[in-house]
């Protein structure tokens, strides 16, 4: 074992804070893998690559992003093969990434023992739609539970926001900002709060279908 | 400039949506200048259609070295359409959304020029509902002054006659040399003012070009062709084909897309040549395409040197009718090999001939694991693979498994066709007789040398007469003789390590009709789509009764299209179109055929097909 981990080569890993707006919100999570793999390529990017029969590039995104959300800054940890000056790495990814998708900060980290994606422990959402807030008002304030149904494989069961549930605040009339669970052990997916406040706030189902959400914010746990 | 809107709840609504944004890698935006500006030079937008959903159009080379091609003028925006998914073909018309293009989500009809790629026959009626969708006219008679010009390209245009009433224009050839002279010819006739029919005369006099409304076509009594003559003069009687004769100096797409989302083929493509050398009796694409033009190996390494670095891609695939006939194929997977190595990018090799050579680069090039191996006898008798000109012998094939299963292959797929020409139920049973001789091979085996299962795939499609090749003019075989040769193999495969595929007959029957077609069948290919017909390139949105309802309603025969044995006299419907491979070849190749008699591939000998009009290629090279 020991001897393995000496034959090692050392590696560098990059936290890179990305939005993506305009067409790159419709893609889904293995499509982000792929287009962040192949813009790190472009970019001449000397990644550092997996051991085993399929060597696939290191990188880590922090939370997986839903097919038609937004964010504002996302995380992704890059591990390089080589050191890379972070404004050139900066510069150089942004001129190779698609329409919509933007890296806004690199930084060389320390490694820890555990992966970005179990640091996650809350997200911050932006909901957007007309008259938002009353539905909200309406329907968050107090204390009681906030329960709705959610489906998955095929299986439905209740479910009560409340618990997950961490903060809101409304931003204006339209916009409503709700600081949530997320991560591997409890998630609030946004989509829910959106059924939630159609089915007992009011909220126009159009409006809810054309919502724009945006994941504004992605808090991690420090180890 | 119009546009459209997708609602975020529409696209949410709808799988995939990232096929319909737009914004990838490599694609390309303009300007759209204002009319004012445009009085030297007018500002042409070309809409590039393809008539099969986004992973299947994206995968598609003709598509991506055009797109590049006319991108790289600055007078002109070509963009790109595809056929939605069909739950958002229907979502659009609940919403009246229009068909649009990717880049600026302009509605198609407001393009000067719509062209389709036309890669099989199934299309057709996806074609006439892009039209629809677009809210373009589908007939060429129904369009003003207003409308755009609709055209074609693609090897399905070589006989376009059932869609000829659909199309303004069709390109017989290779469209990164005749797209530029037609939109040049465009421009002129827009600076001109002159009337809608003026650029399609003009357009006619371009080589290549085939303005179908431009030809008359008259019947005998019993339906075959009487005549097709000009109907205005300057119109020339027959069209020949245009090609690139030098494929190191054609212009070739290195910035090319990449999709955000997964394709069909989703890989660098290398086109190593076109044509093919071998002259396979039933295959069209080796008439059609010659004569054989390769592209340089060092062109080739440099090619896909800047692909590399302007995609991003982790995979080259090269590309041919027949990847083993490529002269400089070893140098090449050498020379590809070093240079990719330390980028962790792979190799793809597709259509290789089995031999030790083949299997050595084969070796070389699966850099993690073995990828399967494929063959295409395509028939089952040595017998009948004389008569289609398929140069495998069966010694050859089970020496080459033999080297496959030393190498430590344990599988793979044989192709093979049914309903061949003179083909008998004895050749239906050499396909299982010679998988059984591939089997024992394997067992023979020590047991240490087969740590795997044997798996075996046999997949049988059913032939097809195409124009253009030597069996132009056979009839395709009964349905009921063709049912009894499938259930006849399906009965004889019994080992469990072999797996039958096949595809179903009904979709064979009806692209018989439509490849050999003529003119009355557009009245047909509008009721089917009348009747809901598109996509039906794929099985799940294919129905028979469709098309045998609507032949019936416009007195067409399905027998006289597929069952029919065409004479040498016959005006085929596709004769005023020139492949440059001569009729009397193609008559003396159906001769021998019959006779079961070998013709040489072009590297080896020189049959005089007529390919060598264009003054280049293999005809021109020391053999």
């Amino acid at each position: 074992m020991n001897n393995d981990n000496e034959n090692r080569a050392e590696v560098f890993v990059y936290r890179l804070i990305f939005s993506r707006q305009g067409p790159a919100i419709w893609l889904g999570h293995l499509d982000m893998m792929r287009t962040f793999e192949r813009a790190l390529r472009r970019a001449a990017i000397p990644l550092s690559w997996s051991q085993g029969y399929n060597p696939r590039p290191q990188m880590v995104f922090a939370l997986p992003i839903s097919v038609g959300l937004a964010a504002e800054a996302d995380l992704i940890d890059v591990s390089c093969a080589e050191k890379v000056d972070e404004s050139d790495f900066l510069k150089r990814i942004n001129d190779k990434l698609p329409e919509g998708l933007a890296v806004s900060s690199c930084n060389l980290i320390n490694p820890g023992r555990s992966s970005l994606m179990s640091l996650v422990s809350e997200a911050v959402y932006r909901l957007e739609a007309n008259d938002i807030c009353v539905a909200a008002k309406h329907v968050l304030e107090g204390n009681q539970p906030l329960i709705t149904e959610k489906t998955r494989k095929g299986k439905t069961s209740e479910l009560d926001i409340r618990a997950l549930l961490l903060d809101w605040k409304c931003i204006d009339a339209n916009s409503l900002d709700i600081r949530v669970k997320a991560g591997s052990s409890s998630n609030l997916r946004p989509d829910l709060m959106l059924k939630l406040l159609t089915e007992q706030g009011g909220l126009g189902n159009l409006a809810a279908a054309d919502a724009m959400i945006t994941r504004m914010e992605l808090i991690i746990s420090e180890e | 400039m119009n546009t459209v809107d997708l609602p975020r709840h529409l696209l949410r609504q709808v799988s995939k949506p990232a096929r319909y944004v737009g914004g990838e890698w490599n694609s390309v935006y303009k300007n759209v200048p204002e009319a004012s500006d445009e009085a030297v030079r007018p500002f042409v937008r070309f809409a590039f259609c393809f008539p099969d959903i986004y992973e299947i159009g994206m995968s598609n080379l003709a598509l991506r070295i055009l797109y590049d091609r006319l991108n790289k003028r600055d007078d002109t925006w070509c963009e790109r359409v595809f056929y939605p998914g069909t739950d958002m073909v229907d979502r659009m018309r609940e919403l009246d959304i229009p068909l649009f293009a990717l880049e600026s989500k302009s509605p198609i009809n407001d393009f000067d020029l719509i062209g389709f790629t036309l890669q099989y026959e199934m299309c057709y009626t996806t074609v006439l509902d892009m039209l629809a969708l677009g809210g373009v006219p589908q007939f060429t008679s129904e369009r003003g002054e207003s409308d755009p010009f609709v055209i074609a390209g693609g090897p399905v245009v070589y006989n376009i006659e059932p869609m000829s009433d659909f199309f303004d224009i069709v390109l017989i050839g290779e469209g990164e040399e005749l797209l530029p002279d037609l939109v040049d010819c465009y421009q002129e006739w827009k600076l001109s003012g002159a009337p809608r029919e003026q650029f399609l005369l003009s357009a006619a006099a371009i080589e290549g070009v085939y303005v179908p409304s431009l030809y008359n076509v008259t019947y005998n009594q019993d339906g075959t062709i009487a005549a097709v003559i000009p109907a205005k003069a300057g119109v020339p009687a027959k069209v020949r084909k245009r090609i690139e004769l030098d494929l190191d100096q054609t212009s070739f797409p290195t910035d090319s897309i990449v999709p955000n989302m997964e394709i069909v083929h989703d890989r660098i493509f290398l086109e190593l040549f076109r044509g093919c050398t071998r002259g396979c009796r039933f295959c069209q694409a080796g008439m059609i395409y010659r004569p054989v033009r390769e592209r340089s190996a060092d062109k080739l390494l440099e090619q896909a040197k800047e692909m590399e670095a302007s995609t991003g891609y982790d995979e080259i695939g090269m590309l041919s009718l027949s990847t083993s006939d490529y002269s400089q194929l070893g140098c090449l997977t050498d020379s590809l090999l070093e240079e990719m190595t330390p980028n962790h990018t792979s190799l793809s090799l597709p259509s290789l001939r089995l031999d030790s050579f083949n299997l050595g680069l084969m070796e070389k090039a699966s850099r993690t694991r073995k990828g399967g191996l494929t063959f295409a006898p395509e028939a089952g008798s040595q017998r009948l693979r004389d008569v289609i000109n398929k140069n495998i012998k069966e010694e050859d094939l089970l020496s080459a498994m033999k080297l496959a299963f030393a190498g430590g292959w344990s599988g793979a797929k044989l192709y093979f066709m049914l309903g061949l020409p003179t083909e008998t139920i004895e050749d239906v049973e050499g396909i299982a007789l010679l998988t059984e001789k591939i089997e024992e091979i394997y067992r023979s085996l020590p047991r240490e040398q087969r740590p795997r299962k044997l798996e075996l795939t046999v997949s049988t499609a059913f032939f097809i007469p195409k124009p253009f090749t030597p069996f132009q003019w056979v009839p395709q075989m009964s349905q009921e003789k063709l049912r009894e040769h499938q259930r006849h193999l399906r009965n004889l495969i019994k080992s469990r390590s072999v797996k039958y595929q096949w595809h179903e007959f009904s979709t064979s029957w009806i692209e018989a009709v439509l490849a050999r077609g003529d003119r009355r069948l557009g009245k047909v290919l509008h009721r089917v789509w009348q009747q809901g017909g598109r996509l039906e390139a794929w099985d799940e949105h294919f129905v028979l009764d469709r098309w045998l309802t609507a032949l019936e309603e416009n007195d067409l025969s399905l027998d006289f299209y597929t069952a029919r044995e065409r004479s040498y006299e016959e005006i085929l419907p596709w004769d005023h179109i020139d492949c440059c491979v001569d009729k009397e070849f193609l008559w003396q190749e159906y001769q021998r055929a019959l006779t079961g008699e070998l013709t040489p591939a072009c590297h080896e000998a020189c049959m005089a097909c007529g390919a060598n009009c264009f003054g280049g290629g293999i005809c021109y090279e020391q053999r």
